[in-house]
């Protein structure tokens, strides 16, 4: 005859086996699928990139000057992006408090468009050689007889066109400096980190404009260059 | 025979005599709308370039509905630049000077038809008809403080071809755009006025054709309506008429550039518009 006790505890210990079963049964379960999550490509998330040294031209209303600083920040690879994020991380400098350039926040680049030089379809402009006023190669149509007219005639560099938001040139401060220094800032820092930008144009929401906010013009090509200058550097030597 | 006479007297050299009206290569309004003629192949002497020594030109920017910064509440930056410029001219015209202004009013000058707003071409086109001895495009701003001088952006040119284009036309003036602005420098620097002197890209000093320079001027301290200060703006404006007085006897023009001769375009040039020729 087997005790009451004994019965509980024999019924308990079949549970606890059961159990014990069922959970191996699911914790192999859950292994296999991680194992074959290993094997398995495809993106379900975006990656995290490796950040890196960028050199942002950074302007100083007071004194007028234009100071590179190194920053560490994740870019993404295509050129295109690149220059995009380069300059939505530099008007996001701006944007911080105590800024010594102070300059609305939110995404200022709707797009960055990166065309080699000579604009296909545009030839060199020989004859701009003896007075040409921009330091920068001028370009002219070509005929359009021209059964090559589609391709980039002696291809170099290339010209950058920044497609600006209208909130951003809206609220952007009125004045000759503080226009001037956001694009010399802009042309600086793509200058110190995308060297194979030769020339910049400005675009808003898709449209030429006259000016940034009154005073810069936005019409003219700019050529790209080190808009860098020391503590100084605004200040004239006579 | 009229046209064997005249490819003669070039090809001798007798066309090299007074120049002829249509070729002065001095950009006014609204030119770079016009179509371009070309290059006169005719290695004629050119004229020097006419400058008025007697004469500066001050352009109050903006004016009318177009407002140009807000400085403060109560101040827009189309006021501050007329009266900056009407303390300018007093003090120009008690030294001698001829001033000639685009605009004496909120409302811009209508050289036009009623109604017609003073675009920055015209602007640029009443400041090359004076042929000035110095063009300051004032401005101002309510970011920084004391005053800002920028010259073009444009790579100086040697001398002024008998055709540039309307949008370089300061290229050949960029040299002595330079020295006016390290002039005012100075005599901004001795009135303890800080100072920022650099280029930039500000239409229409483009399209000058005489030294000029765009001014800004900015408030004296943290407070923006400090711009407003007639005491400043008085030292500020006595700073830049003395050095004016100096830079009038030390301007000099830029060389006018012979055409570039093309023998081969030159003949055929020649050839069909022999009627036109005296």
């Amino acid at each position: 005859m087997i005790q009451r006790h004994q019965r509980i505890v024999f019924w308990c210990l079949i549970a606890c086996i059961v159990g014990m079963g069922v959970l191996l049964a699911v914790e192999r379960q859950r292994g296999r699928e991680r194992i074959q999550a290993l094997g398995d490509a495809t993106p379900l998330d975006a990656p995290t990139a490796m950040t890196e040294a960028v050199t942002l031209d950074l302007a100083n209303d007071t004194d007028g000057s234009i100071t590179a600083s190194s920053r560490q920040i994740a870019l993404p690879q295509e050129a295109n992006s690149r220059a995009r994020a380069l300059i939505d991380h530099l008007i996001a400098e701006y944007a911080l408090p105590g800024s010594s350039h102070p300059l609305p926040s939110g995404s200022a680049v709707a797009e960055v468009f990166l065309l080699p030089l000579p604009v296909i379809g545009h030839a060199v402009d020989t004859s701009a050689a003896a007075n040409s006023s921009g330091g920068f190669k001028a370009t002219v149509p070509v005929a359009s007889e021209d059964p090559n007219a589609l391709k980039p005639k002696e291809p170099g560099g290339e010209l950058a066109v920044i497609d600006l938001r209208s909130t951003f040139v809206n609220q952007h401060p009125s004045g000759v400096e503080v226009e001037s220094l956001t694009l010399l800032s802009i042309l600086g820092t793509l200058h110190a980190n995308l060297p194979q930008i030769e020339q910049v144009r400005f675009l808003v929401d898709g449209q030429a404009r006259e000016t940034l906010s009154g005073h810069a013009d936005l019409l003219r090509t700019y050529p790209v260059r080190d808009t860098v200058s020391n503590p100084n550097g605004g200040q004239l030597n006579p | 025979m009229a046209p064997c006479v005249f490819v003669l007297a070039t090809l001798t050299g007798l066309g090299q005599t007074a120049p002829r009206k249509s070729h002065q290569p001095t950009p006014f309004r609204n030119q770079h709308k016009a179509p371009q003629q070309p290059p006169a192949a005719v290695s004629s002497v050119p004229a020097p370039i006419q400058i008025n020594r007697m004469v500066i030109l001050l352009d109050p920017a903006h004016g009318g509905l177009d407002s140009g910064s807000r400085i403060s509440d109560a101040t827009v930056e189309k006021d501050v630049t007329l009266s900056l410029a009407f303390k300018l001219r007093s003090l120009l015209s008690a030294r001698g000077f001829a001033v000639v202004m685009t605009r004496d009013a909120d409302r811009p000058t209508e050289p036009n038809a009623e109604g017609s707003p003073l675009t920055l071409d015209d602007r640029a086109g009443i400041a090359n008809h004076a042929h000035p001895a110095a063009c300051l495009l004032l401005h101002a701003t309510g970011s920084g403080n004391g005053v800002h001088l920028y010259h073009s952006e444009l790579a100086a040119a040697p001398g002024e071809p008998p055709a540039e284009p309307w949008l370089t036309a300061q290229a050949a003036w960029v040299p002595q755009s330079q020295r006016l602005e390290a002039q005012l420098a100075a005599a901004l620097t001795r009135a303890g006025i800080a100072l920022v002197a650099s280029s930039a890209s500000v239409r229409p000093v483009d399209s000058l054709t005489c030294p000029a320079l765009v001014f800004e001027l900015a408030p004296h301290g943290e407070d923006p309506d400090s711009i407003n200060d007639a005491d400043y703006q008085q030292r500020i404006a006595q700073s830049i008429a003395d050095a004016l007085v100096f830079w009038r006897n030390q301007v000099q023009p830029p060389v006018r550039l012979l055409s570039a001769v093309r023998p081969e375009a030159t003949t055929a040039e020649q050839v069909t518009r022999p009627e036109t020729q005296p």
